[in-house]
């Protein structure tokens, strides 16, 4: 089946947006541009698990759609966005590497992900294309994270991360077992929840969300 | 039988929650753990009597394994939260926290333990779920002081947890395709009884791939060198008991998983692949702890990195395999378990006492609290790995087995930094117990009831040193079967 489905032309279209999304938020210096571009992302993951469901005709991958169309594209950004305006940060995002170097070691990432992927045995072409998307998400979510001082943009950088598995997981096998498919759901939230809390108490004790700020426990 | 065990902690940390003074929620918390602990040991009795127990639509159950883990868990939280007690309620009584923080506290730790239970009796690789769930919770008791230094320990473990918790989920997926392919997209394809079954017949490739990544993310939450650095921040910020729970059981949860997926790669890729970098992981972690632990100044993250060695000789056990290998392992973890948690309470003590971490800062402490400081030299003994106490016995075990089968340079290492970590170690204790007590400390105990708790787990820490029940190693033996 998922030959099948990974074949169409909408489906391509769909997973590179998606990479495109994520260039954006590489790209992007604004919190709130940032954080936008992380909603439109889970919104196509969100139509490329809607897909999915449609050509298999599966009732559990439509409530992942539908999970993830609410929680990951509304709900959790809106939560970022409150979360930013509640600690007043400043907007702009302070970086280690700069936009342009960021941008060309993006691009590394997606090629070496494509590479890595091609070098395993999955089933066809066309899902190894999805797959190495997902690992290219998963790189670029990793690297955003180390480059970004600002502690949303690692929180984004883990939630980008968890859309290249989302990714991942429904181009190999249609999605896991609806079971763990929903708690996975349940712990991005609880995470996305604790990790807001844990901001805003450095915040409350820093003065600043800038995670440069945390280095005095080593040794 | 297994959602009771579930339920208990949820309903005491529920309870605790609506408590009206201190002695309810102590009288509640005590009660739920008492309560844990029993059903606890029945679910490991009927396991050892009756075999598998699957439940729950399939979504739960317990092997010999799991038993084992619960066994652990529930030993620990037991006696973690008689040491609550006493320790959190020195710190009422001293003003550093009230009643709602303490409320709180329970509400969390009983909490705490109800992830840590269902790492155990999961019946699929929606381990992961569970296990990102321990991540979760304890960040919240880690952040507990709210102080600059919990803060920033809190967030490092979140952030970096999660991350390789990342990469655990994706050897989960690429292991459920590897699955997929065999089985056919059924919801058993991600049941361990089913996967043991059919792991022969899986992409060996591809298990490589999905045990680098297992191994990298549980890893991360095991505290395997190089991905360690979250470990001795969480350990050392958060109220000892805490401590106790996180190097006592919860390093022991995702070793569980590591080594449950080493079951399953093996049967595919074959021996040589998994061990090889069980092995490496394992050295490295003894090896990175030998000069923080030699130059340590601080005796909570002492302990801390005594965890990263110990979790070392648990990976590099099973890497050198055999029969011995994973005996020894099993069983190091148990005593691990133990011993750590005796050494994170007596630490507690001190901590309560002085009011400072740092080594240099506190002395003499045989002199002010004789049975804390006693306890503190027979841990730091016990520890480090010499006669006559149960570490001991597990980590000659492993070491023979490494020499048993073949692995000369890696047990030649092993040896020599142990050797190293026993010297370090027992200078920098040597350093507190002994010599003039420091002035303006009081003499005498904290409570009784962090005494009691110490006492439960110091008989564990001799007996096994002397004599293993035959029950025990009965059930070791199964749990040693269902690895291999």
């Amino acid at each position: 089946m998922a030959e099948i489905v990974f074949g169409s032309n909408t489906m391509q279209l769909l997973i590179a947006l998606i990479l495109v999304s994520t260039f954006m938020i590489l790209g992007s210096t604004r919190l709130y541009s940032c954080v936008r571009a992380f909603g439109i992302q889970s919104f196509l993951l969100a139509c490329v698990a809607g897909v999915v469901a449609y050509s298999t005709g599966k009732d559990e991958i439509y409530i992942i759609a539908i999970l993830t169309l609410l929680f990951k594209s509304i709900v959790i950004p809106y939560f970022l966005l409150y979360l930013i305006r509640e600690i007043k940060v400043k907007r702009e995002i302070d970086l280690y590497v700069k936009i342009s170097p960021s941008l060309i070691i993006g691009g590394v990432l997606v090629v070496i992900s494509y590479y890595l992927i091609r070098s395993i045995n999955v089933i066809s072409e066309l899902s190894s294309f999805a797959l190495s998307a997902s690992m290219s998400l998963v790189s670029i979510g990793l690297f955003i994270m180390i480059s970004r001082k600002k502690a949303i943009m690692q929180m984004l950088g883990i939630l980008i991360m968890e859309n290249g598995l989302f990714l991942g997981a429904i181009s190999l096998t249609n999605g896991m077992p609806l079971l763990v498919e929903l708690g996975i759901f349940f712990d991005v939230l609880i995470a996305v929840l604790i990790m807001g809390i844990l901001i805003f108490r450095i915040n409350k004790t820093f003065e600043s969300v800038d995670t440069s700020m945390l280095k005095n426990l080593i040794g | 039988m297994i959602e009771y065990l579930l339920l208990t902690p949820i309903i005491t940390g529920i309870l605790c929650y609506f408590t009206k003074s201190r002695k309810q929620v102590e009288t509640i918390s005590l009660l739920g753990s008492v309560i844990t602990l029993i059903l606890g040991l029945s679910l490991v009795l009927d396991v050892y009597r009756n075999g598998i127990i699957v439940t729950w639509q399939n979504a739960l159950f317990a092997d010999a394994f799991s038993a084992y883990i619960v066994l652990i868990v529930s030993i620990i939280s037991f006696v973690s939260s008689i040491y609550s007690i006493g320790y959190m309620g020195y710190e009422i009584n001293h003003n550093v926290i009230d009643l709602k923080r303490l409320k709180m506290y329970y509400v969390l730790f009983h909490f705490f333990v109800f992830t840590m239970l269902l790492v155990g009796v999961t019946n699929n690789l929606g381990l992961w779920v569970a296990i990102e769930m321990t991540t979760l919770v304890s960040a919240l008791l880690i952040i507990f002081y709210s102080n600059k230094a919990s803060v920033e320990a809190a967030w490092k473990y979140v952030i970096i947890s999660t991350v390789g918790i990342t990469f655990a989920l994706f050897g989960t997926i690429l292991t459920y395709y590897a699955a997929v392919k065999v089985l056919g997209e059924t919801g058993d394809a991600l049941n361990w009884t089913s996967l043991i079954a059919v792991a022969g017949q899986f992409d060996p490739m591809l298990m490589k791939l999905a045990f680098i990544f297992i191994l990298i993310g549980y890893g991360t939450k095991a505290g395997l060198a190089p991905m360690h650095t979250w470990l001795p921040d969480a350990y050392s910020e958060s109220p000892t008991p805490v401590g106790a729970l996180l190097s006592g059981t919860l390093v022991n949860c995702a070793m569980y998983g590591i080594i449950r997926f080493y079951s399953i790669a093996t049967k595919s890729t074959g021996p040589e692949f998994t061990s090889n970098l069980l092995i490496i992981f394992g050295l490295m972690s003894l090896g990175i702890a030998v000069p923080f632990i030699i130059l340590q100044e601080d005796y909570k993250r002492l302990l801390a990195y005594s965890s990263v060695e110990h979790m070392g000789i648990v990976a590099l056990g099973i890497g050198f395999g055999g029969v011995y290998g994973i005996f020894g392992a099993i069983l190091h973890m148990f005593n691990h378990s133990m011993t750590k948690s005796l050494m994170f309470f007596s630490a507690g003590n001190v901590l309560l006492k002085h009011g400072t971490k740092e080594i240099n800062k506190v002395s003499g402490i045989v002199k002010t609290m004789p049975m804390t400081g006693a306890i503190l030299l027979i841990g730091g003994l016990a520890i480090t790995g010499s006669p006559p106490f149960g570490i001991f016995i597990s980590e000659f075990t492993i070491l023979s087995a490494g020499f048993l089968q073949g692995h000369i340079i890696a047990s030649v290492l092993f040896l020599l930094f142990i050797i190293m970590i026993f010297a370090g170690f027992f200078y920098n204790l040597s350093k507190m117990t002994f010599g003039n007590p420091k002035p303006g400390v009081t003499p005498g105990e904290v409570s009784k009831w962090t005494l009691s708790a110490m006492m439960i787990l110091v008989v564990f820490v001799i007996v096994l040193g002397v004599y293993i029940p035959h029950d025990f190693i009965e059930m070791i033996n199964k749990v040693v079967k269902v690895v291999m």
